[in-house]
This record gives structure tokens, C-alpha cells and sequence, in this order.
């Protein structure tokens, strides 16, 4: 008996003993690749999406699989370089990865999507807000669970204008990221559609590391009228810097922002915040008025013993939900099947809202949101499910 | 009024620029390390305050100055001291590698999320002057700075260790042979350089209520660019430069067309260039940095 003989009949002794269907081996499990941030500066934006995606396939392992094959999850790490995200994409493809996860981000992920689609694979972002994000700045089989900034900034302004009935805004844009351009582009162009130009009454720019913003705040005292609410794009911590000395000098109008403030991390930030109005996928305090996302939130507080840090993590689990749909329906895991089934999503429901997909969009705009209210320093008031209704020209 | 405002926006900026110039400043001056690991002094004091959130004041305070004092002269002894006769471009490139280890052990040890601090929150707020409005911080950042300059000079000026140190940054090997002890004015310097990141870590949490491990990366590229323009090597010129930038940054910020304004560093960073090309010494020329025959 060879050593080679003797370590086969022991392993399948031992798949056995275990208990182990021999048969299984008919039904190799599809692996889904993530070539996500494990360590670095993005690595806390992606831990969350990533423990979500464990929930969704263990739910569909759970019912016997996907199409009769067990799902399993492989990781490889991007440590958080953007150039890495190829190697790390590639060595999930090289291990055997039919499908492949990216970073929340188009910047961080994008590199990874571009080699999973160039492999004919499905590369999939959780929460990249870019609207490139897709066939037009990646290719064919890229696509992103996130809604998309300027959906974000559209919502807030209609609810803003429509709802509040605040009729003058003022634009306050962190240079930082590409993301908070756009937010303040679309919020700008939706506003004057609705309010006018009249309604803009300025704007002005910071960079998201200058210790202060008192030029800033000294323009806006000094506009001849007051504005009745503030869009401020940007995140923390210079955002929160931003808000905090905007408070502190008196500037008390509401603000809006976008799912960069989801979570309460940085709330200590700036004392005893009210009037601070975002949209963001779900409220991550156990009080979303959507029940599926409370019992998402419930399931995961159970799993890991803590609420996701920011509802991002809803976006992992659609990844998985939204895809498996797609590979149901298509009653087969290749590619350009599944893409085709994918770009027929029209409100397709899933966790994060209803999903639609077309031949040249990867990317949602108009989606349900859940706007939160910060105040007496308290998060996560909900104030209601919002939508953008009309994107703008 | 409003050019008053911003005036006062200007100098308090300028301020807390002349503080972070004054740490690299000193140390250029006595052993011609440009310390880029200065930014991560800064970032200890901030998660220091970050770490003790709900102690006293006082305990936060002189925890903070410790760390960074600590810090500082560990990077001396560990990493600065055996390079000591290594040229200033190997220093450089050790400061980096400094600065690289400490903010990625923060990394590991607390992640990336910038996370919030309650620390002088009732600083935040503003007095009112006329119309004038000048936020409490300001008003201590520039006094605690004025303060610490005054408190260098009479240092530099009247102490024996002072006067060492002028010797030091004026001819080190001179300075050596007569002797003046170089370990020991050099751990000083560094133990001062900390106590000064201190003063930046405290005054940038108060402002901005939060603590990431980047935060000194931009301000120690400030501190750097105000030490040039002052002149390197002179401690006066590091501060001078720093109001100056911080000057030039709100002016700009306050009159350059909407537009333009989101390319202000880069307005910043050529007038400062432009400024090097006709005065190549900065404001104050030292007199380390004459060419000897």
C-alpha cells in the first residue's frame, strides 16, 4: 500500500466517521470570492457587508444550497491598497472563485472588479456610491448594491423642499472625495430645479483636513439672508469638525447629509447635535419601520453580539440575495446569464430596498432610504422612508 | 467687519500653524532632522485623549503631555540616535519609517474610523466682540501660543541647557568640543518638540472633537512648509512662518472665487514657492547656514 493509498482510505474513513455524504462530492460548493479590505484604513468599511454576506449564505446553505450546491465564502485581503485589489482579486479567481465581492468604494474596488471582469466573472461592490461604477467605468459585469450619491442628495432635497417646505438652501462641500462632489452636484441641481436659482443662496468649499473652517462660517453669517438649511457634503471626522464649529459659532440650521453619517461613532464629536437630517440604508438602533431590516439587524446582533457599526452591512447581505435571485432565476451560475437575469431587475425587493438594473445602470438612484433625525445628541429618530422621485437634467 | 473677522480668522489659524512649526523647527535646528514623525506626536496626544475620555481634565492633560514627551524621546534614543552621523537625507528617510510604524500600531490597535472625543467642548463656543466673533479656542490657542514662544525665548536666552542648545544648533561639533553634551541637549530638544505636539494634539482635538490616526499627517506637512519659509533652522522663523501660512491659507480661502477655492492649497503652496525663489534663505537667515570657507 502506497503512503498516498493509505491517506485516501484514511480521509474518506474519517469523511465517514464524520458523517459526511460521500455523494457531496457531486455538488462542489460555488465559491464566492471577496477581495475585500480585512486590514488598513477601509477595512472597518468592510467588515460589516462582509459579516452580512456570512448571514445571507448560511440562510441559503441552510435550505440546501443554490441551485443543489452549498455556497462558501473565501477571502483574500486588499490590506487596504488600491493597486492590491488586482492580486487579491486574482487569487480568489486562482482558488477557485466563480464570483467575486469588492470593497465599498470605486477607488478601493475598482481595480478587483476590472480583473474579476475580465475573468468573465461577476464582480459585485457592496457600497460604492460612484455612478461609474458599472459597464461604463469598469465593465459589463460589474455592479454595486449602493444607492447611488446623487439619489441620496435628490431624496433629501425633494423632502426638504416638498416636506419641510424650506425654501433657501446653502451648499457646504468637503473637497475631499469624489463621492460629496457628487452630492452636492446633484443636490445643487435638484434644488434650483425646485426652488429656483433664487433658493441657492451660496455655496463654498472646505478640504475635509483643515483644522478649521472659520472663513467658511464667516461667509455664511455674513450672507444678507440666512439660509433656511444647509447641505453639508462631506463625512467624518472633518465633517464633524465642520459641524461642530458651524454649532458652536451659532449656525443652527438643519443639515443634510448622506450615508456617510450613518452609525453614532462620531457623535461625541460635536455636544448635544440637533437638527441633523441623513438618509442612509437602515437604521442600525433596532428601529427601522421596514420589519425585514429589524429582523436582518436582530439576526446579525445575534450572530457577532453587536449591531453593525453602520447599515452598510445591509448592502453584503443583498449582494448575496440579489445574486443568488439572479442565479435562480437564470437556473444557472454562468456569467453572462446571470448578468442578463440581473439587468432585468426592475424594484426587485430586497433588504436594501428595491433593486432595479438595466443593460447600461449597475448602479441604483432612485431607492428607498431611511431619513434619521439626530437630535439632543441622540441618533437614529426616524423620520420616515424617503425616495428620490425625479432625478435631475 | 468682515475683513476684520477674517483677520482674526487668520491669525488664530497662524497660530496653531507657529506651534506645530515651533516642534519642527527646534528639532531641525540642533541636529538637521526634519522629524516627519512630529505629526505622529500629535496623533499619541490626541488618542491618549481619546483613550482616558472621562477622567479629569487635569489627568487627561498631563497623561497626554507624558506620552508625547515619552514618545519622543524614544524616537531619539531608538531610532534618531544611532543615525546621528548619518546624513540629513537618511534622517528623513528614518523619520518617515517612524512615522509609518506608529500610525499603523494605532491602526491595529483602534482601526481607522475616526471616532469622537468630548474634550473642552465649552471652548468651542464664541465671544462676541461688536459683531466680531472669536471662538474662545482661539483666544487660548493664541495666548498658549505667545505664551510658548515667550516661554522658548527666555529659555533659549537665559538658561545654561538653552544657551547649549543655541551653541548646538549653531556649530554642533564645535558645540561638542567645548563640551557642550550632546545627548542630553539633544534629548531635551526632543522631550520640548513632544510637549510642543501636545499643544497642537490638544488644541486639534478640541476644535474637531475626533481622533484618527491621521491626524497629524497634515498638519506636520504645514508645520514643514511654514519651518521652510521661516527659514530652517531658525526657531523664530519656524513660528513666523506658520502665522504666515496660516494667514495666506484663510486669505485665500476667504477671497478666491468660488470656483478656485477648492484649489486653494495649491494658490498656498505656489505663493510660497514663488516666495522661495526670490528670498531662497525663508524670512530669517541662520547663521548655521552660511557657507563656510
Amino acid at each position: 500500500m502506497t503512503q498516498r493509498h493509505i491517506l485516501k482510505t484514511g480521509l474518506a474513513a474519517m469523511a465517514f466517521a464524520a458523517g459526511l455524504p460521500i455523494a457531496a462530492q457531486a455538488e462542489e460548493p460555488f465559491i464566492i470570492g471577496a477581495a475585500i479590505a480585512q486590514s488598513g484604513a477601509i477595512a472597518p468599511y468592510d467588515e460589516g457587508p462582509a459579516k452580512a454576506m456570512e448571514i445571507a449564505i448560511e440562510e441559503i446553505n441552510a435550505k440546501g444550497g443554490l441551485l443543489g450546491r452549498p455556497l462558501k465564502i473565501i477571502y483574500s485581503d486588499t490590506k487596504s491598497d488600491i493597486a492590491y485589489g488586482a492580486t487579491a482579486a486574482q487569487n480568489v479567481i486562482d482558488q477557485g472563485a466563480g464570483m467575486v465581492v469588492v470593497t465599498c468604494d470605486y477607488d478601493y474596488g475598482g481595480a478587483a472588479a476590472s480583473v474579476a471582469d475580465g475573468a468573465n466573472l461577476i464582480a459585485f461592490s457592496t457600497c460604492a456610491g460612484d455612478p461609474k461604477f458599472g459597464p461604463s467605468g469598469i465593465g459589463p459585469n460589474a455592479f454595486t448594491m449602493s444607492t447611488g450619491s446623487p439619489g441620496q442628495a435628490v431624496a433629501l432635497a425633494e423632502w426638504a423642499y416638498n416636506k419641510q417646505g424650506w425654501k433657501t438652501a446653502y451648499i457646504l462641500l468637503d473637497t475631499t472625495i469624489a463621492f460629496d462632489a457628487s452630492y452636492a452636484d446633484a443636490f445643487e441641481r435638484r434644488w434650483t430645479e425646485l426652488a429656483g436659482a433664487d433658493g441657492l443662496l451660496g455655496k463654498d468649499t472646505f478640504g475635509g483636513e483643515d483644522p478649521q473652517i472659520a472663513s467658511q462660517i464667516t461667509r455664511i453669517k455674513g450672507l444678507a439672508k440666512q439660509p433656511d438649511v444647509i447641505a453639508l457634503a462631506s463625512f467624518p471626522p472633518g465633517g464633524s469638525s465642520a459641524m461642530r464649529q458651524l454649532r458652536a459659532a451659532g449656525v443652527n440650521q438643519p443639515l443634510l447629509l448622506s450615508e456617510s453619517w450613518d452609525g453614532d461613532y462620531w457623535l461625541e464629536a460635536v455636544p448635544n447635535l440637533s437638527d441633523a437630517y441623513l438618509v442612509t440604508y437602515g437604521s442600525v438602533f433596532g428601529n427601522d419601520p421596514r420589519p425585514e431590516v429589524v429582523t436582518f439587524m436582530d439576526k446579525f446582533k445575534a450572530k457577532y453580539d453587536a449591531m453593525p457599526v453602520t447599515s452598510h452591512a445591509l448592502t453584503g447581505y443583498s449582494v448575496i440575495q440579489g445574486w443568488s435571485k439572479a442565479v435562480e432565476k437564470a437556473g444557472t451560475f454562468d456569467t453572462d446569464k446571470v448578468r442578463e437575469t440581473l439587468e432585468t431587475f426592475v424594484d426587485e425587493p430586497l433588504i436594501t430596498g428595491p433593486t432595479t438594473f438595466t443593460k447600461e445602470t449597475h448602479i441604483n438612484m432612485q431607492r428607498d432610504l431611511v431619513l434619521m433625525e439626530v437630535k439632543d445628541g441622540k441618533p437614529g429618530n426616524i423620520v420616515g422612508v424617503v425616495r428620490a422621485e425625479q432625478m435631475p437634467k | 467687519m468682515e475683513f476684520l473677522q477674517n483677520a482674526i480668522d487668520a491669525i488664530s489659524l497662524g497660530a496653531v500653524y507657529a506651534l506645530a512649526a515651533l516642534g519642527i523647527g527646534l528639532i531641525f535646528s540642533i541636529m538637521r532632522l526634519i522629524n516627519f514623525a512630529h505629526g505622529e506626536l500629535i496623533m499619541a496626544g490626541g488618542f491618549t485623549l481619546y483613550t482616558l475620555a472621562g477622567q479629569p481634565l487635569l489627568v487627561l492633560i498631563l497623561a497626554a503631555l507624558i506620552v508625547t514627551a515619552i514618545l519622543a524621546l524614544g524616537m531619539e534614543r531608538i531610532a534618531f540616535r544611532p543615525l546621528r552621523k548619518a546624513n540629513p537625507a537618511t534622517l528623513l528617510i528614518a523619520s518617515f519609517a517612524v512615522s509609518y510604524l506608529v500610525q499603523h500600531t494605532v491602526l491595529l490597535l483602534y482601526g481607522s474610523r475616526a471616532m469622537g472625543v468630548p474634550f473642552l467642548a465649552d471652548l468651542s463656543t464664541s465671544l462676541e466682540f461688536g459683531g466680531l466673533r472669536v471662538p474662545r479656542l482661539q483666544l487660548v490657542t493664541i495666548g498658549v501660543t505667545l505664551l510658548l514662544m515667550g516661554g522658548l525665548f527666555a529659555f533659549f536666552r537665559y538658561s545654561r541647557t538653552g544657551l547649549q542648545m543655541r551653541a548646538a544648533a549653531e556649530d554642533f561639533n564645535m558645540a561638542r568640543l567645548v563640551g557642550v553634551r550632546a545627548n542630553r541637549v539633544i534629548a531635551f530638544a526632543f522631550a520640548i518638540s513632544g510637549g510642543l505636539a501636545c499643544m497642537v494634539s490638544f488644541y486639534l482635538v478640541a476644535q474637531t472633537g475626533s481622533v484618527s490616526y491621521k491626524m497629524g499627517v497634515s498638519m506636520v506637512l504645514i508645520a514643514f512648509v511654514s519651518s521652510v519659509v521661516g527659514g530652517m533652522g531658525s526657531i523664530v522663523g519656524a513660528a513666523l512662518g506658520g502665522f504666515l501660512v496660516g494667514i495666506i491659507s484663510v486669505s485665500l480661502q476667504a477671497y478666491l472665487p468660488v470656483d478656485l477655492r477648492p484649489y486653494r492649497d495649491a494658490f498656498v503652496f505656489l505663493i510660497f514657492i514663488l516666495f522661495l525663489f526670490w528670498k531662497p534663505e525663508g524670512l530669517m537667515k541662520t547663521r548655521a547656514d552660511r557657507e563656510r570657507v
